[in-house]
C-alpha cells in the first residue's frame, strides 16, 4: 500500500540532505543540552539549598558570631568544620521574646579506630530531650531513641564509608560506640554525619582527644512563636548576645545563593548567545531550502496545493528536526548534567539532586525551546516559500 | 455557453518601467472534449495564457468562465481548490518531485484535495499501466528516462479526474519517436476518457494533430 502524506514528504525531504539535516539536528541538541545542563545546575542547588534549610526546621540558627559560614558548610555543603559558644547562650536566647523552643547541636570532627581506615567524618551531638531536627529522622529509620554508646549513621556517611555500618563497633575518640543504623537521606548536609546523644560527650571530653571543652556547644534551632517575624527577633537576638550571629531559614545559604546568581547570568548569556546562533544558522538554511526547492513549490501550487499546505509541510520538516534535535539534546544535557555534576565544587559538596518531576518539567521546557527555536528560525523562509508566484518559480531556470 | 470561455483576456507586465502586453485582449470558447493546440515562438504569450486558464496567474483583466463561472474572481484558496479538482498541469521539463518514487509522484496531487485516497496502490498503478509504465511504479525520477519521466505526470495529471489538461511544450526535450508516443496518449486520453486538452508546443506537426489549431504571436490569438 502506497502511503503518501504531508508527513513522509517531510520526512523524505529531511532525508534528502542527510549532513546538512545532521548539521541542523546537532545544532539543536547543542543548544538544548545546554539549556538543560544549565536549568538542572540551577535548579538542583536552589532546590537543594531550600530543601536543606525547611528540613532542619527551625526558623532561626544561632552560631558563634565570625561561623555563619562555618555553619552553612556544615549544614548545606557537608564540609568538616568545628565552632563553638558557650552552653549559657541557650539560656539567653530562650529569653528572647518571639522564641518557642530550640534545641542544640555540637559538632566534632573525625572518627578513628573503625575496624578499617576511613575518611574523617563529622559527628552531631544532640540534646534528644529538646531535639526536633534529628529525632524525627531517628524515628523514621531506628523506631527508638539512641542509648549512651550507640550513635547512627547519616546516608552519606554510610555510602562515603563505603560499609555496612549496622551492628559494627566504632571507637570514636577512644569510646568505643555501637553504630545502630542508618538514617534515611535528608537532602542536608546532615546526611554525611555519624549523631550520637549529648551524654556521650562527657566521655569524648575526658578522652582529652578533642578541642571540646565541658558546656560548649556549636549551634542553637529555634522555632519562633506564631505571629513573629524571624528577621526582627533575629536582630532583637544579635543585638542582645553580642557573642552570636543569626540565621533566618530563608538567608540559609545566601554565599550559594549570591555565586548561583552569577553563574545564572554566565549560563543565561551563553544559551541566548547560542540560541541566537541556531535560530540563525536554521534561518540560513530554510532560506536555502526555500531557494532550492522553489520550482517544487510552484509545482505543488499547480497541483492544487493552497498556501496552507505549503506551510504544513515545511512546518512539518521543521517541527521533526527541532523534537529530533531537542530530544538529543535532551538526552546529552540529563547525561552531561549527571557526567560533570561531581567536578563542579558547587555540587559537589551539597546534597543536589532533581527529583523525577524537576526532570521531567526540564526536559519538556528543553523540548519546548528547542522546537520553538527551530520553528522561529524557519518561519521566515517558509512565509517567503508560500508566498511564492507559481509561475514565475515554475519558469525559474 | 460554452464550456470554457474567455473573454477579453489581457495580460500586462512592467519590466524596467515599461509595460509588454503577455496576453492581449484574447477571447476564446472551448467545448467540453476539445483537444486543442496552440503554436507560437517563445515570449509570444502562449504560457501566460495557459497559466491564466490554469489559475496559477491572475490577468490585469478579461475573465476566464467555466461553466459560468469566473475563476478570475477566486481568491487563492478557490483557485488552488480549482486547480486541484479541475485542472491537470503538465510542464515543459520533468516536473516531478526527486524525492518521491513513480507511484508517489502520482497519488502526490492527492494530498492537497481533501478526500481523495492517497494510500492506495491500484489507483497509482492503473494510471501508471495506462500511461503504459505500470512495472516503474517504484522507480524514482533519477531511474526514468524523459519520456517515462513524461509518462508518469501524465499519470498524476489524471490523478484527480480533471476536466481540462493544460500541457505547456511536455515534449519539448523528448526525441521524435517519444514525442508521438506522449501525443498518442494526450489523444487516447481526449478520446476515452473526454477530458478537455490544450497543448503548447513549438512543433507545427504537433499542432496539427488537434481538433483546433491556433498561433499566438505578440499576445494575440489566431486560428490558423
Amino acid at each position: 500500500m502506497a502511503q503518501i502524506s504531508f508527513f513522509s514528504v517531510a520526512l523524505k525531504n529531511l532525508k534528502r540532505k542527510t549532513f546538512r539535516t545532521g548539521v541542523l539536528v546537532f545544532a539543536i541538541a547543542l543548544l538544548v543540552s545546554l539549556l538543560i545542563f544549565a536549568i538542572s545546575f540551577t535548579v538542583s542547588v536552589a532546590s537543594s539549598l531550600k530543601k536543606s534549610s525547611e528540613r532542619l526546621g527551625a526558623d532561626l540558627v544561632v552560631v558563634p558570631v565570625g561561623a555563619r559560614g562555618f555553619a552553612e558548610e556544615f549544614l548545606l555543603e557537608s564540609k568538616n568544620t568545628s565552632f563553638y559558644m558557650p552552653g549559657s547562650i541557650i539560656d539567653k536566647v530562650e529569653k528572647i521574646e518571639g522564641i518557642e523552643n530550640l534545641t542544640y547541636h555540637t559538632y566534632l570532627s573525625s572518627i578513628s579506630g573503625l575496624c578499617c581506615d576511613i575518611m574523617p567524618t563529622r559527628i552531631v551531638a544532640y540534646n534528644p530531650a529538646t531535639d526536633f531536627i534529628i529525632n524525627p529522622w531517628l524515628q523514621e529509620s531506628l523506631g527508638r531513641p539512641l542509648q549512651p554508646g550507640e550513635a547512627i549513621a547519616g546516608s552519606g556517611t554510610s555510602e562515603n564509608l563505603g560499609l555496612g555500618l549496622l551492628d559494627i563497633e566504632a571507637t570514636i575518640f577512644d569510646n568505643r560506640f555501637k553504630i545502630v543504623g542508618v538514617l534515611e537521606q535528608t537532602g542536608t548536609g546532615l546526611d554525611h554525619a555519624l549523631f550520637m546523644t549529648e551524654e556521650n560527650l562527657k566521655n569524648i571530653i575526658a578522652s582529652g582527644k578533642s578541642p571540646l571543652k565541658k558546656g560548649d556547644i556549636s549551634i542553637i534551632f529555634t522555632k519562633l512563636k506564631k505571629g513573629y517575624d524571624p528577621d526582627f527577633v533575629g536582630r532583637v537576638l544579635e543585638g542582645q548576645i553580642p557573642e552570636v550571629d543569626v540565621v533566618a531559614r530563608s538567608d540559609m545559604g545566601e554565599k550559594f545563593i549570591s555565586t548561583l546568581a552569577d553563574i545564572n547570568k554566565i549560563f543565561l548569556l551563553t544559551t541566548v548567545l547560542a540560541s541566537v546562533l541556531t535560530t540563525f544558522l536554521v534561518w540560513a538554511i530554510f532560506s536555502a531550502i526555500a531557494n532550492e526547492r522553489s520550482k517544487e513549490i510552484g509545482i505543488m501550487r499547480a497541483l492544487g496545493a493552497k498556501e496552507s499546505h505549503i506551510v504544513k509541510l515545511y512546518l512539518m520538516e521543521v517541527l521533526v528536526l527541532g523534537l529530533l534535535g531537542s530530544l538529543v539534546g535532551v538526552l546529552a544535557g540529563t547525561y552531561l548534567s549527571a557526567m560533570l555534576a561531581g567536578s563542579f565544587s558547587l555540587l559537589k559538596n551539597i546534597s543536589a539532586g532533581l527529583t523525577g518531576g524537576q526532570q521531567t518539567t526540564i526536559a519538556l521546557i528543553g523540548l519546548l525551546i528547542g522546537t520553538a527555536i527551530c520553528v522561529t528560525g524557519a518561519m521566515m523562509p517558509i512565509n517567503r516559500i508560500k508566498k511564492m508566484e507559481p509561475l514565475l518559480v515554475i519558469k525559474e531556470e | 455557453m460554452s464550456f470554457l470561455h474567455i473573454e477579453n483576456l489581457t495580460k500586462k507586465y512592467i519590466v524596467d518601467h515599461e509595460t509588454f502586453l503577455g496576453v492581449d485582449n484574447i477571447s476564446l470558447s472551448i467545448n467540453r472534449g476539445e483537444f486543442l493546440s496552440i503554436v507560437g515562438h517563445s515570449g509570444s504569450g502562449k504560457t501566460t495564457l495557459i497559466s491564466i486558464i490554469g489559475g496559477i496567474l491572475k490577468p490585469t483583466s478579461g475573465r476566464v468562465l467555466l461553466e459560468g463561472v469566473d475563476i478570475c474572481a477566486f481568491d487563492d484558496n478557490r483557485l488552488s481548490e480549482y486547480r486541484s479538482r479541475r485542472i491537470g498541469f503538465m510542464f515543459q521539463f520533468a516536473s516531478l518531485l526527486p524525492i518521491l518514487t513513480a507511484k508517489e509522484n502520482v497519488l502526490l496531487p492527492g494530498i492537497f484535495k481533501p478526500g481523495q485516497k492517497t494510500d492506495n496502490d491500484t489507483v497509482a498503478r492503473d494510471l501508471l499501466e495506462m500511461v503504459g509504465i505500470g512495472e516503474k511504479l517504484d522507480s524514482y525520477p533519477s531511474q526514468l528516462s524523459g519520456g517515462q519521466q513524461r509518462r508518469v505526470a501524465i499519470a498524476r495529471a489524471l490523478l484527480n479526474n480533471p476536466d481540462i489538461i493544460l500541457a505547456d511544450e511536455p515534449t519539448g526535450d523528448l526525441d521524435e519517436e517519444t514525442e508521438a508516443e506522449i501525443l498518442q496518449l494526450f489523444e487516447k486520453i481526449n478520446r476515452e476518457q473526454g477530458v478537455t486538452i490544450i497543448l503548447i508546443t513549438h512543433n507545427l506537426e504537433l499542432a496539427g494533430t488537434a481538433q483546433k489549431k491556433y498561433r499566438m504571436s505578440k499576445g494575440c490569438l489566431v486560428d490558423i
